[in-house]
C-alpha cells in the first residue's frame, strides 16, 4: 500500500482547503421549464448565489423530487448574475431527471451550488476547443461564454436528437470543416463565437458523424503552430470522452474532461462518486464532486 | 439554533451539546461540510470521522453507490489515509471549540484494531467508535460483528490500548444483535451504536451486472428505519441493564424520527443519509425535538430516552 501521497485527500493542504469557496443551499424557483425533442428539457432557475459565484464546469446538486433520496448533479449551462438565474439542460433518463422534467414552473427545489473544480481557462495564449456531446454540451457553452476573447474559442457540439438550441448558418470559415457543415448555435454566433454541429441523425447542416471526428478533422487541418495553441475541453458520454482523450494524446494537446458518476452528498463528504486516476505512478480514487468534475485527461489512463 | 440545555445529553461520560451525531462516512474527515453556508458544528454533539484503518486504503472501485426506494446502497470500502496521517495531518486543523470529533476505527484483525486505538488514544478525539459492522470490505468489518466472540475480542483488544470511551457499532446483519451487544459490553464497550447498514445489492438489467463494483453494498436511509428501531429495541433491553447508552441511527430525516429513536432507547441520534437529503437538516431536527419536549412537558431529552410503553 502507498503511504504517501494519500488516497483520500481532504486536508492534505489545510492552507488551501480553508480557502475553498462557499457552497450555498438555496430554494431555487423554476422560472421556465421548456421541453425539446428527445426527452430534453431546459430549466431556468432562480438561484442567485449559484448564479453569482459559478464558473464554467461547475455543477449544482438539485433535489429533483421530495420523493427521491438523492439529489442529482447537473452542469451549469449559463448564468445571469444580474437576474440571479442559472440555466440547465437535462434529458429525462432515470427517476431523477423524469421527476425534474415534470416539475411545473413556480416550484422551488432545494439546490446546492456552485460545486466542483471548473475548467482552467486561465492561459491567455491558448485557444480553447470545446467539445460537447448531448447533455454534455451545457458546460461547453458556459466555458465559451466565459472567455473574454471570442476569437480564442470554438464550440463543437454533437447530438443524436435535435439540438435544443436555435441554429443558424455560421459566418466563420474553419479549417478542415467542409462547406456543408454550416449550421452553428445561434446564440454563440451572435456573440462572435464560432461553433459547428455533428450528428448521425441527418440534421441539416451538421457534420454526419461523431463530434470527436469533427474535432480531429479541424485540428489536423490547422498549421502546427496554431494546433499547438489548442486546449481541448470536453463533456459528454464516455465513448466521446475516450475519443477526445485519445485525440489529445495523439496530438499532444492539454485536455480537460468533465466526468460524471453516481453522487450522494455532492460536497466531498462520502467519497461515493469516485473516478480512478493515476498520478506520479500512483493509483487513486478521486471524488468527482470536489476533486472534479473537471480532470486533466493525463491522470485518467483507465477512463 | 439557540443553544438549549434541555437537549444537552450525557453519553459515555461525555457531555454532548445536542443529541445529534454526524455519522462516520458521511462527513469525510470533518472539514468538508463547513463549506456550506449556514452549516454549524454547534448544532451537533459530535462528528464521527470517516472510518480509519492502520494503513491507507484506496477503497472500492466505482460504482460505489446507487439510489434505491427511500434509501441508497453504498460500498465505499473504507477509503482513508491511515490512522497516523489522520492524527498528524487532519486532527490539528479541526475546529475543536465547535464540537467533539470522534474517530471510527476499523481493521482486519483484533491486533490492527488495537493499533488504531493506540494511535487515536494519543490524540484529541473524545471517543472512538469501533466499526465491527462495515459490510463493504473483504476482511474484518461485518465478519467480526456477526460473531459475538470475535466482536468481544476486537473490543477487548482496543480496551487494552485506550482509556477513551469506546462505542461499538453493531451490525443488523446477524441473527442475535442483543447477544453481540452483551458480549461487547462485557468486553469493555462504554456505549453502542445501532445500527450499521443492511447488506443489499442492485442490478443493472441492461448489462445484467451488479450496479456496485463490490456487488453488495450497505443500505441506508428511511427504508431501514423500522429495522433500525427493532434492532435498537432489542439492544436496549441489554444495554439499559448495564447503564450503557446507545447512539441510535437508521434513516432519520425528521424530528419525528429522532423522537421515535429516543423513545425506543437512543440517548444520541445519528444523522447520515439524511444529510444528503438536506445538509442543513440539523437545526430543523433540533427545533422539532425541542418542540416535542415542550409539548409533553419533558424537561430534558434524556428523560424521553427508553420511555416506550410496552
Amino acid at each position: 500500500m502507498p503511504t504517501t501521497p494519500f488516497p483520500f485527500q481532504p486536508m492534505t493542504d489545510p492552507a488551501t482547503t480553508s480557502k475553498q469557496p462557499t457552497i450555498f443551499e438555496e430554494q431555487a424557483e423554476i422560472l421556465a421549464n421548456v421541453s425539446y425533442p428527445g426527452d430534453q428539457f431546459i430549466l431556468r432557475l432562480h438561484a442567485p448565489n449559484s448564479a453569482q459565484h459559478a464558473i464554467a464546469g461547475q455543477f449544482v446538486h438539485l433535489r429533483c423530487s421530495e420523493h427521491l433520496p438523492l439529489r442529482r448533479p447537473l452542469s451549469i449551462m449559463q448564468t445571469d448574475r444580474e437576474r440571479g438565474t442559472i440555466d440547465l439542460l437535462a434529458k429525462a433518463v432515470g427517476d431523477g431527471t423524469h421527476a425534474l422534467r415534470d416539475q411545473p414552473v413556480g416550484t422551488k427545489l432545494p439546490l446546492l451550488g456552485p460545486i466542483g473544480r471548473g475548467f482552467d481557462l486561465s492561459d491567455p495564449d491558448k485557444h480553447y476547443l470545446c467539445i460537447g456531446g448531448g447533455v454534455g454540451i451545457p458546460p461547453m457553452l458556459f466555458a465559451a461564454l466565459s472567455l473574454p476573447d471570442p476569437t480564442r474559442v470554438l464550440v463543437l457540439a454533437g447530438s443524436e436528437v435535435p439540438f435544443p438550441f436555435a441554429l443558424a448558418p455560421s459566418t466563420f470559415l474553419l479549417p478542415g470543416i467542409g462547406g456543408n457543415t454550416i449550421m452553428a448555435i445561434d446564440s454563440l454566433e451572435q456573440r462572435n463565437i464560432a461553433s459547428r454541429l455533428a450528428s448521425k441523425a441527418e440534421i441539416y447542416g451538421c457534420f454526419n458523424g461523431f463530434v470527436p471526428q469533427l474535432a480531429a478533422n479541424h485540428l489536423l487541418a490547422l498549421d502546427p503552430t496554431a494546433r499547438a495553441q489548442r486546449v481541448l475541453l470536453a463533456c459528454g458520454p464516455l465513448p466521446m470522452l475516450r475519443a477526445v482523450a485519445d485525440l489529445g494524446r495523439q496530438l499532444q494537446l492539454p485536455t480537460q474532461l468533465s466526468l460524471e458518476e453516481y453522487m450522494a452528498c455532492g460536497i466531498g463528504g462520502c467519497a461515493g462518486c469516485v473516478v480512478e486516476t493515476e498520478e506520479h505512478g500512483q493509483r487513486y480514487f478521486r471524488r468527482v464532486c470536489v476533486d472534479g468534475p473537471v480532470f486533466n485527461a493525463a491522470v485518467l489512463p483507465n477512463l | 439554533m439557540k443553544k438549549s440545555s434541555t437537549l444537552e445529553v450525557e453519553f459515555a461520560g461525555l457531555t454532548l451539546q445536542t443529541p445529534l451525531v454526524l455519522l462516520s462516512g458521511c462527513v469525510g474527515f470533518g472539514e468538508e461540510y463547513t463549506r456550506i453556508a449556514g452549516f454549524s458544528n454547534h448544532d451537533v454533539g459530535a462528528v464521527i470521522l470517516k472510518g480509519t484503518t492502520l494503513e491507507p486504503r484506496l477503497g472500492n472501485a466505482p460504482h460505489r453507490l446507487y439510489e434505491t426506494p427511500s434509501g441508497m446502497l453504498n460500498a465505499i470500502g473504507l477509503q482513508n489515509p491511515g490512522a497516523r496521517h489522520v492524527v498528524d495531518a487532519v486532527l490539528p486543523h479541526l475546529p475543536w471549540s465547535e464540537t467533539q470529533f470522534w474517530a471510527n476505527a476499523n481493521g482486519t484483525s483484533p491486533e490492527e484494531y488495537g493499533e488504531v486505538a493506540a494511535i487515536f488514544d494519543d490524540s484529541p478525539v473524545s471517543a472512538i467508535e469501533i466499526n465491527i459492522s462495515c459490510p463493504n470490505v473483504k476482511a474484518g468489518g461485518v465478519h467480526f460483528g456477526n460473531d459475538p466472540a470475535m466482536a468481544a475480542k476486537v473490543v477487548a483488544a482496543m480496551r487494552k490500548r485506550t482509556s477513551k470511551p469506546l462505542i461499538t457499532k453493531l451490525s443488523p446483519n446477524n441473527a442475535d444483535i442483543a447477544e453481540v451487544a452483551r458480549c461487547c459490553i462485557d468486553a469493555g464497550s462504554d456505549a453502542l451504536s445501532v445500527i450499521n447498514t443492511l447488506v443489499g445489492m442492485a442490478v443493472d438489467r441492461e448489462c445484467r451486472r451488479p450496479v456496485l463494483a463490490n456487488i453488495s453494498g450497505g443500505l441506508s436511509g428511511p427504508a431501514i428505519k423500522p429495522v433500525a428501531l427493532w434492532k435498537l429495541h432489542q439492544v436496549y433491553q441489554v444495554a439499559a441493564k448495564h447503564g450503557v447508552p446507545i447512539l441510535g441511527q437508521g434513516g432519520i430525516t425528521t424530528p419525528e424520527d429522532a423522537i421515535d429513536f429516543a423513545i425506543v432507547g437512543a440517548q444520541a441520534i445519528g444523522i447520515g443519509t439524511g444529510l444528503f437529503y438536506d445538509p442543513l437538516l440539523c437545526p430543523k431536527l433540533l427545533e422539532g425535538m425541542d418542540d416535542y419536549l415542550q409539548r409533553h412537558a419533558i424537561a430534558r431529552w434524556s428523560e424521553l430516552v427508553g420511555t416506550l410503553v410496552a
